[in-house]
């Protein structure tokens, strides 16, 4: 995985600077954001991912449904890294904004 | 942890364009990552001995298809790709080479090509078989059409070098080992290439057996040329060593008493069995023609020319049939040349002493047998003879003193009349033939000297 993230550095600096950045603005943005359902769909379908690509054991399997994991197998796991990145990303931009506004808030 | 998942459920919006990148990335980057896994792989088998290795990436899947000299060497090389940092599947197309059963091997040569075929136990051997043939090609095509296979003979690799080695004494022709069993065909390049093949073969290691060696020979030739024109005989092709040389020339002295004799012949080894005795009677027939050509290729002997007489054809034709080896076979192919025009009587002794002077009848010591390199002086004796239809000829025998007085007598009447019979049966007509024996009465020399002796013994022709 190291050789992985090093040959795409460059892809994963756009992803963490995306997430930089909604993470900046996330903190500002009315609304409550994604529902409670919608979070524990979109965690499932995380999971189901990360299992998906980190089981070599479904390999075999796999192969009844595609012909071999190959390219799409690629390309999952560079979806994921870079998710991964841009998650990084938007809770160190989060972080950033929420402590910039806590200090400059008028303290009583 | 709550501010946490509040944050969180706000990230959402920036999956939009992280989702573009992604699909830009996989756009971009997808053959660059594969050319650069698989390129990674082909290096980490760069030092494993394997056939036709070759590696695909699919992704970040690896497909390692190759042959293995071993399972060992098959284990190894798919662990060394399983190690390929980045790589996540190898999908194994691997095998041990088959083993081949029996181990077969083949050289071929034709006129333009060297062909390696058959079964070869490693990349290292095959190296050293090709290298070893392009050494000995020179500007021929070499092909390798070779397979790897498991099963190989002890010592495979000494045995088929030696092999490699005979294709180039061959002009054409085939070299096969199967398993232990070597056979060989086709036709040598040189005359004594197959005696020298068969010696080499000797050296082949312990456990190889030669069961054919159907190598030809090219033909052994030997050729007379009888120039009456130029007075020469000139002799080309081989013979087999110096001594045999030695004995051809010295029998194509006696035999051709007034031509010179041009040497071109050459040593090789691969003479047909009774050689000499084959070429001394072939030239013995060749001396008896006026202008002829004499070629023996192998045991097939071909004469062809001009006979000073008729009857000359059938006695030369009868003589090669009788005298040559057992298996030698010859074709005679001659014509009488045409009846010389006459002369008189005068013309005609002039002519009987040049010839004698040049050489002499002989007969075998003490007997009245006369030796057979004295045919073709006696023909052109015959032909002078038939030149001169109403002289009388007397044939007269001398002796040296050695030995009784009366027994030297009888014998030179012998002699004579042994020389006179014999031109009888050639055509010349006996009523104009007279053999007289004049013993040791009239010597020429003196008895003295072995020099003198052999000056008296004689025949003369004396034309009444």
């Amino acid at each position: 995985m190291g050789y992985f993230v090093t040959f795409h550095w460059m892809w994963l600096a756009g992803a963490a600077l995306i997430g930089l950045a909604m993470g900046w603005i996330s903190i500002v943005q009315r609304g409550t954001g994604l529902s409670k359902r919608a979070m524990q769909i979109a965690a499932a379908i995380l999971v189901v991912a990360i299992a998906l690509s980190a089981s070599r054991v479904l390999g075999p399997a796999m192969s009844r449904i595609l012909p071999w994991p190959g390219r799409f197998g690629y390309w999952l796991d560079l979806g994921l890294v870079m998710l991964a990145t841009y998650f990084v990303g938007c809770a160190i931009g989060s972080w950033l904004r929420e402590r910039m506004i806590w200090r400059s808030a008028p303290r009583s | 942890m709550r501010t946490v998942l509040r944050w969180v459920r706000k990230w959402w919006p920036g999956l939009i364009p992280l989702a573009l990148l992604w699909i830009w990335a996989a756009w971009m980057n997808t053959a660059a990552w594969e050319t650069d896994l698989a390129g990674r792989a082909a290096a980490a088998l760069k030092n494993n001995v394997l056939d036709r290795a070759n590696v695909e990436a699919d992704g970040r899947d690896l497909t390692l298809s190759a042959d293995a000299f071993s399972e060992e060497g098959r284990q190894s090389a798919l662990s060394i790709v399983e190690a390929v940092p980045g790589a996540r599947l190898v999908r194994d197309q691997t095998r041990v080479v088959p083993e081949a059963k029996p181990f077969a091997w083949s050289g071929e040569r034709d006129v333009t090509r060297f062909t390696l075929a058959g079964n070869v136990p490693s990349p290292a051997i095959r190296g050293r078989l090709d290298d070893a043939l392009r050494s000995l090609a020179g500007n021929a095509e070499v092909a390798d059409h070779m397979e790897y296979a498991r099963g190989a003979p002890q010592r495979f690799d000494a045995a088929t070098q030696i092999l490699i080695e005979q294709l180039a004494r061959l002009s054409s022709g085939k070299v096969a080992l199967s398993d232990s069993s070597i056979t060989l065909t086709g036709m040598a390049r040189d005359l004594g290439g197959r005696e020298a093949i068969a010696d080499a073969l000797k050296k082949l290691p312990d456990g190889f057996a030669v069961t054919e060696n159907a190598i030809q020979a090219p033909p052994y030739i030997f050729q007379a040329n009888k120039d009456p024109v130029a007075a020469t005989v000139t002799l080309t092709g081989y013979v087999p060593d110096n001594n045999i040389h030695g004995t051809i020339i010295a029998a194509a002295r006696r035999k051709f008493f007034s031509e010179q004799i041009v040497d071109n012949l050459k040593a090789s080894v691969g003479s047909p069995p009774g050689f000499t005795q084959g070429v001394v009677e072939a030239l013995g027939g060749l001396s008896r023609l006026s202008t002829g050509a004499l070629t023996i290729s192998d045991t097939d002997v071909k004469l062809a020319g001009d006979a000073f007489y008729d009857v000359a054809i059938d006695q030369i034709r009868s003589e090669l049939r009788t005298d040559l080896p057992q298996g030698w076979h010859a074709t005679a192919d001659i014509t009488a040349k045409p009846p010389a025009s006459s002369v008189d009587p005068t013309v005609c002794q002039q002519l009987f002493a040049e010839l004698l002077a040049k050489s002499k009848i002989r007969f075998e010591s003490a007997k009245a047998t006369i030796d057979r390199d004295s045919a073709g002086l006696l023909d052109r004796m015959i032909e002078t003879a038939m030149r001169c239809p109403t002289a009388a000829i007397e044939v007269g025998g001398h002796t040296d003193t050695d030995g009784d007085a009366d027994a030297n007598m009888a014998l030179s009447q012998r002699r004579a009349q042994a020389v006179v019979d014999y031109m009888v049966r050639a055509g010349a007509p006996a009523d104009r033939l007279k053999a007289v024996g004049y013993g040791e009465t009239e010597p020429v020399a003196s008895n003295d000297t072995d020099e003198g002796k052999a000056q008296n013994r004689r025949i003369e022709f004396l034309v009444r």
